[in-house]
């Protein structure tokens, strides 16, 4: 984990309020893992006192991208940095994706934004010799990421809810299609995506499937206990047990798990 | 240059800082979550999170809400417990240089009173902060803070428990702090902790609901410092025992401030959560204005902006 002053390369609007930021950054760079993230600093006054959690999307060499979508004041202080300003982060933290020792074929099931943690995780994975199928999930064609961005081995499979590119529907529509073919799948997106798969959970035989979830976080290090969800084994803290989870272990219950 | 703090100079242990900067309950947990980004050795003091004699889920998500310049939290003391604490957390803080203070809290009286006494004589633990001011729990807590014969109860309760420097965090939720200040040390408190976080809550406009799960919560940060730095004023007019100033305090400023209205130390919280240097940060900065003001002794100044 370290704490520092990164350089903003690039902050581009990728897509409709969407954002692809890349920071230089090589001690987080060098040691990050898919599926972990960032607390990011989205001021230089007092006015909003606390950072914003933000998963890692992709590294190259020294740096490090975001993709994040600029919804509230912090989010949008962020889309208006540009290159040369300075980010404060604290990262990288929590516990991230783990693929299991036998695991050669990989899902991954992206809702919209829920792309930020996988794209890294394919790229991570395929360069490590498995078979990756990534769905990627949108409302629309407007909003599906740019293909060249998208990584270039494996199988990219376009989806959005009104059919205006690639297969109509939701990503959970088609687990049914790709799950018996997988040994583990991983997936990000919003919480009515994982109460589905959990309904769908019978189709998907018995393959061990790990979320991202997205709470909100005072501290991002486990100290201020505001992230505190139910599982099977009992509290957990989503920034420093999670922000990945079992499915299976997380107690769905009646209330929303993630409030943000 | 000497920076170190008593904070309790009646009590037969004591307890000495080496300088005035600790961190507050709740926002930095038990000190080993943030070791690895800055060396906790180097605070004052660590007070850790509250601790109950049984252990606490906490309140229903969400927690914590960003308001201007401020932070509404309703955890609702999620803690393992005190003999989790004695078991699994002391031992760490046995082999640290730096002072650890046990925040607690409960439901009654009673809870108050055991929670202490399997405190006294805990290898690890330099004091215990008496939390009769928590917002955020159904029964107990606040309830305590703003009654001065029921503040004086509990703090007579676990004074008799505990031989350990006790100090007691009060509530700003109340007309006149002054009298529960004189009533808690009448009854035994070493030192006063002024204060805790002022009830407040934000509301969804979307969901048409309040935004914390517990509905109402604490208001923290830069948002309370004029109300905590005078309510710091308030209480060392009123008493004669060391204050720990605390509401909002961002900068070395922020704490030089509480320390000439009257605190003889500080504690860093919310901005802690922004910027985890800021308390090493205000160090510092503190040490560089007494070098720039020629002051050798922090005591010089304490208290020196009241008439």
């Amino acid at each position: 984990m370290f704490l520092l002053k990164c350089q903003v390369l690039s902050n581009e609007q990728l897509l409709p309020r969407t954002y692809l930021m890349w920071l230089e950054a090589p001690q987080v760079a060098s040691s990050v893992r898919p599926g972990q993230f960032a607390m990011l600093r989205c001021h230089d006054d007092l006015v909003r006192v606390l950072r914003r959690p933000l998963s890692i999307h992709a590294v190259d060499g020294d740096r490090v991208a975001f993709l994040y979508r600029a919804i509230g004041a912090g989010t949008r202080w962020l889309a208006n940095r540009r290159r040369g300003d300075e980010i404060d982060m604290l990262g990288p933290l929590g516990n991230g994706f783990s693929i299991t020792g036998r695991s050669r074929r990989l899902l991954l099931l992206a809702g919209g934004i829920g792309l930020a943690p996988l794209k890294f995780l394919a790229e991570s994975a395929a360069s490590q010799g498995h078979q990756v199928v990534l769905l990627v999930g949108t409302r629309n064609t407007a909003e599906q990421y740019p293909i060249d961005l998208l990584p270039s081995h494996g199988h990219v499979v376009k989806i959005t809810e009104d059919g205006s590119a690639g297969k109509k529907g939701l990503v959970t529509d088609f687990i049914s299609e790709f799950a018996p073919e997988v040994d583990q799948a991983f997936a990000c997106g919003p919480e009515g995506m994982y109460r589905e798969l959990m309904r769908v959970r019978g189709s998907m035989q018995s393959v061990p499937v790990q979320v991202s979830l997205e709470v909100r976080m005072g501290c991002g290090i486990g100290a201020c206990l505001s992230c505190t969800i139910r599982t099977n084994s009992g509290l957990k803290h989503v920034c420093k047990d999670g922000p990945v989870f079992d499915l299976d272990d997380i107690d769905w219950g009646a209330a929303p798990v993630c409030r943000i | 240059m000497d920076l170190r703090v008593q904070l309790a100079p009646k009590n037969r242990l004591g307890l000495t800082l080496g300088n005035p900067v600790m961190v507050a309950s709740g926002t930095f947990g038990y000190g080993m979550e943030y070791a690895g980004v800055i060396d906790v050795q180097r605070l004052g003091a660590i007070v850790c999170k509250g601790t109950t004699l049984k252990p606490r889920p906490g309140n229903a998500e969400p927690r914590v809400a960003e308001t201007a310049s401020g932070m509404l939290n309703a955890i609702g003391l999620e803690n393992p417990g005190v003999d989790a604490l004695i078991r699994d957390i002391a031992p760490v803080w046995a082999e640290w240089r730096v002072p650890v203070i046990v925040n607690i809290a409960g439901e009654s009286i009673d809870e108050y009173r055991e929670v202490a006494s399997r405190l006294d004589g805990v290898d690890g633990i330099s004091g215990i902060e008496v939390n009769i001011s928590c917002p955020n729990i159904e029964k107990g807590s606040v309830e305590f803070g703003t009654s001065p014969d029921l503040a004086a109860e509990v703090t007579e309760a676990v004074r008799n428990a505990s031989s350990l420097p006790l100090m007691v965090k009060l509530t700003p939720n109340v007309t006149d702090i002054g009298v529960v200040a004189k009533a808690v040390v009448r009854a035994g408190a070493d030192a006063l902790t002024v204060c805790n976080t002022l009830r407040g809550m934000a509301v969804d406009i979307v969901r048409r609901r309040p935004v914390l799960g517990n509905i109402c919560g604490g208001l923290s940060g830069p948002a309370i410092k004029p109300v905590a730095l005078y309510l710091v004023y308030a209480v060392s007019k009123a008493v004669d025992v060391p204050i720990v100033g605390c509401g909002g305090i961002s900068s070395a400023t922020d704490a030089i401030e509480f320390i000439m209205a009257g605190a003889s130390a500080v504690q860093v919280g919310t901005a802690t959560f922004l910027d985890p240097r800021a308390c090493l940060n205000i160090l510092v900065g503190i040490e560089d204005f007494m070098a720039r003001e020629n002051i050798l002794t922090l005591s010089e100044i304490v208290g020196q902006a009241r008439a």
